[in-house]
């Protein structure tokens, strides 16, 4: 349908139209929408329970997907409550790989395969697996499966250095080709990958597992299109993404007509402190239409910031739906009646041969950007930002008794604090909204890695006031057992991620420190006093972050340490590793907000005592520490105190 | 390397104006340019009042030109 059309309304049609339009009636679409994604989130169980991988069991860094036939365009009409960070670029990415593997080429039991970013988004890791479903000898709907690998090949184990500067470092390219013929394994295809990778023990099971939960998801909807008929099961693809694209209209009518900008930006990308990455955008909004420009962002980077376009199209999606329309399950027809407009060459439609890996980055922080343009016209709805960068940690090395050990994506920053919204106080510790990944934990990641984890504990005054406040700041540190290599790429400690929304504060800057050990060889037990105290900074080496120079501890007016200056941080046994994650972003005054929450984040620790009187005006009274339940708000004293702060704000 | 990164730090999407009214709010502020939307890539021509497309046209994979596509 083309831009701005609008279909009837969907609640207007009369049943004998509904049935004309969609083949069967709304009783049914509603039944086989629904059982579309019953079928992606069951082929999802299936390879939750099966896989070896842990970036796939633990982290959940995987979607499954149901797309509709080549004739309706390969529309995505259902996907599990997985990785949504793959959505955006499903139904583009799958027909670019049918059409140029040939759609004629394909026979029941293919399972196809594509990871170039160019063509199917995201990064060389996330391997795209596609299986026709065939009826009366037509394909009428293609199960998908979108699954990290744990390498990819390139130039480190896991891929994910950011010094990597061109597609040739990148890891391994594959274009549209079958993994699985009628079935059986394409040997041809599995020795370049076996023979280019690492961890092909690890790989190679989950590739038959993977087929053979295409081979379920197949199976189920062969079940609906026996049991319901094929004309109801494709009509029912096409009512469920009209569904979705007239939520989104409606959702854009309710949204004032305007005009409105935002940023935000990416720290470096490794090469030097001197380039920041902004992403802009340039909303324009008119009836149900919404265009979304990104002139004026950066221009590519030098190393594997980028992104592609289909994931700027994506981090657009998902931002506007996060605002907008939050629970609607995603098809693709949520684009129809947005257009995205996106400048060739920039960190956001990066041109080969760049490399193309650290995308997410490039997401997270043009989410950011698009929910501050939609702050204004949102008004009380705005939804405060986040803490900005995944901060992803990649060690590798050999233990004392020279097996290799490897860690990707499970001992850093990656999760944090939520900003606040109209609803109540933002999260502390989830995944980036358009990542929506699972934190390992302990128990799994420590008997796998050589690292205990010492602390993961929130930080007083981290948080942005508001009313409702931010998600705080987090405090983790690990101690290393066994020396090794770490590839560390924070990339939002330079200004906050966690901006404040509707009268609310920004959430605190983090950042993130290497203490190394002061006995590294590979006899000597590490103990309690190897680790630092968790307010000592003055010992370490800083990472990155805005810190006094002399005491390393972060400062609003201090230096900025470039975590690029060192691309591989060799560390022995009892190296430290700290982060602390920015705090997000606080919603409305926070004067208004209640006394006595104000003295439940005190005893909680979320806010000091001096915190709560400075950004709240609030006097508790008390010791937090040895009588929590003790903590009494006085009453007087805040009316004092509020009346104060609020005299000595600056007009706006 | 197939292509030059762009030597200013910030860039910019063209909008080349084209002669004509919108039919849905008369304005002549007509421009064409590339988006993407619902189904991948268009060639657009669209009204920069209102919004309304009066061209679009797909257009395959967007600005990236494979070799392996001569095939």
């Amino acid at each position: 349908m083309p831009d701005g059309a609008r279909p009837d309304s969907l609640r207007e049609l009369t049943e004998p139209e509904f049935v004309a339009r969609y083949g069967a009636g709304r009783f049914t679409c509603g039944v086989l929408a629904n059982r579309g994604r019953y079928v992606a989130e069951h082929i999802c169980t299936a390879l939750l329970h099966r896989a070896f991988s842990p970036i796939i069991t633990f982290s959940q860094d995987f979607v499954g997907a149901i797309v509709g036939p080549p004739e309706q365009g390969y529309p995505l009409t259902a996907v599990n409550k997985g990785n949504v960070i793959f959505l955006g670029s499903m139904s583009t990415g799958v027909r670019n790989t049918v059409h140029e593997f040939g759609i004629e080429r394909l026979a029941p039991g293919d399972l196809l395969i594509c990871n170039d970013p160019f063509r199917v988004g995201n990064h060389v890791n996330d391997l795209c697996f596609i299986r026709p479903v065939f009826h009366a000898g037509a394909i009428v709907s293609f199960v998908v499966i979108r699954a990290h690998q744990l390498d990819m090949g390139g130039a480190i184990p896991g891929g994910f250095s950011l010094m990597k500067t061109s597609v040739y470092d990148n890891g391994l390219v594959l274009g549209p080709q079958l993994i699985f013929q009628r079935d059986r394994p394409v040997k041809e295809t599995l020795r370049i990958i076996l023979d280019n990778t690492r961890f092909g023990e690890t790989l190679l099971p989950d590739f038959y597992t993977i087929r053979s939960c295409c081979a379920l998801g197949e199976r189920l909807l062969q079940d609906s299109i026996e049991r319901y008929g094929i004309t109801a099961y494709t009509g029912a693809i096409r009512y469920n993404i009209d569904a979705s694209a007239a939520a989104m209209q409606d959702a854009l009518e309710a949204l004032p007509d305007g005009d409105w900008s935002g940023c935000d930006e990416v720290d470096s990308d490794g090469i030097d402190a001197d380039e920041t990455y902004r992403l802009v955008v340039h909303l324009r909004k008119r009836g149900a239409r919404l265009e979304v420009d990104l002139s004026g962002t950066s221009r590519q980077a030098r190393t594997a910031l980028n992104a592609t376009a289909l994931d700027a199209q994506t981090a657009v999606a998902l931002a506007v739906k996060l605002a907008l329309d939050p629970y609607t399950p995603f098809t693709s027809g949520l684009y129809r009646n947005i257009d995205v407009v996106i400048p060739d060459g920039s960190v956001t439609s990066a041109r080969p041969d760049a490399a193309v890996m650290f995308y997410f980055e490039v997401q997270s922080a043009l989410v950011n950007a698009i929910l501050r343009a939609l702050a204004a016209p949102l008004g009380s709805r705005a939804i405060g930002g986040a803490y900005g960068s995944t901060n992803l940690h990649t060690g590798a090395g050999f233990n004392p008794d020279g097996t290799p050990w490897f860690s990707a994506a499970e001992l850093e920053a990656q999760y944090g604090a939520w900003g606040a919204t109209d609803t109540g106080d933002g999260n502390n510790h989830s995944g980036l909204a358009m990542l929506n990944m699972i934190m390992p934990s302990v128990e799994e990641i420590e008997p796998r890695v050589p690292a205990l984890i010492l602390h993961r504990e929130y930080l007083p005054d981290t948080a942005g006031p508001g009313t409702h406040r931010g998600g705080a700041g987090l405090l983790k540190q690990s101690v290393f057992l066994s020396a090794g290599d770490h590839y560390l790429v924070p990339l939002h400690f330079r200004t906050p991620s966690g901006g404040g929304v509707h009268g609310g504060g920004d959430g605190r800057v983090g950042g993130a420190w290497f203490f190394t050990a002061s006995n590294a060889d590979d006899r000597t037990p590490v103990t309690g006093s190897d680790i630092p105290d968790t307010d000592d900074f003055g010992t370490a080496t800083v990472i990155a972050g805005t810190v006094d120079p002399h005491t390393g501890k972060l400062t609003a007016d201090g230096e900025f340490a470039f975590f690029g200056r060192r691309p591989v941080w060799r560390e022995g046994r009892g190296a430290v590793l700290r982060w602390i994650t920015n705090g997000g972003g606080g919603w409305s005054d926070p004067l208004a907000r209640d006394p006595e929450a104000v003295k439940r984040d005190v005893r909680d620790e979320y806010v000091s005592i001096t915190g709560a009187r400075r950004d709240y005006g609030v006097c508790v009274v008390g010791d937090p520490l040895t009588d929590p339940e003790g903590l009494v708000v006085d009453l007087a004293e805040t009316a004092r105190l509020r009346r104060d702060l609020a005299a000595r704000r600056t007009p706006r | 390397m197939k292509y030059q990164r762009p030597t200013t730090p910030t860039v910019v999407v063209d909008r080349v104006a084209v002669t004509g009214h919108c039919p849905e709010c008369g304005a002549a502020e007509l421009k064409a340019y590339p988006v993407l939307s619902e189904g991948g890539w268009f060639k657009v021509v669209k009204c920069q009042n209102c919004l309304a497309s009066l061209v679009r046209d797909a257009d395959a994979i967007g600005p990236i030109e494979l070799l392996s596509r001569t095939l």
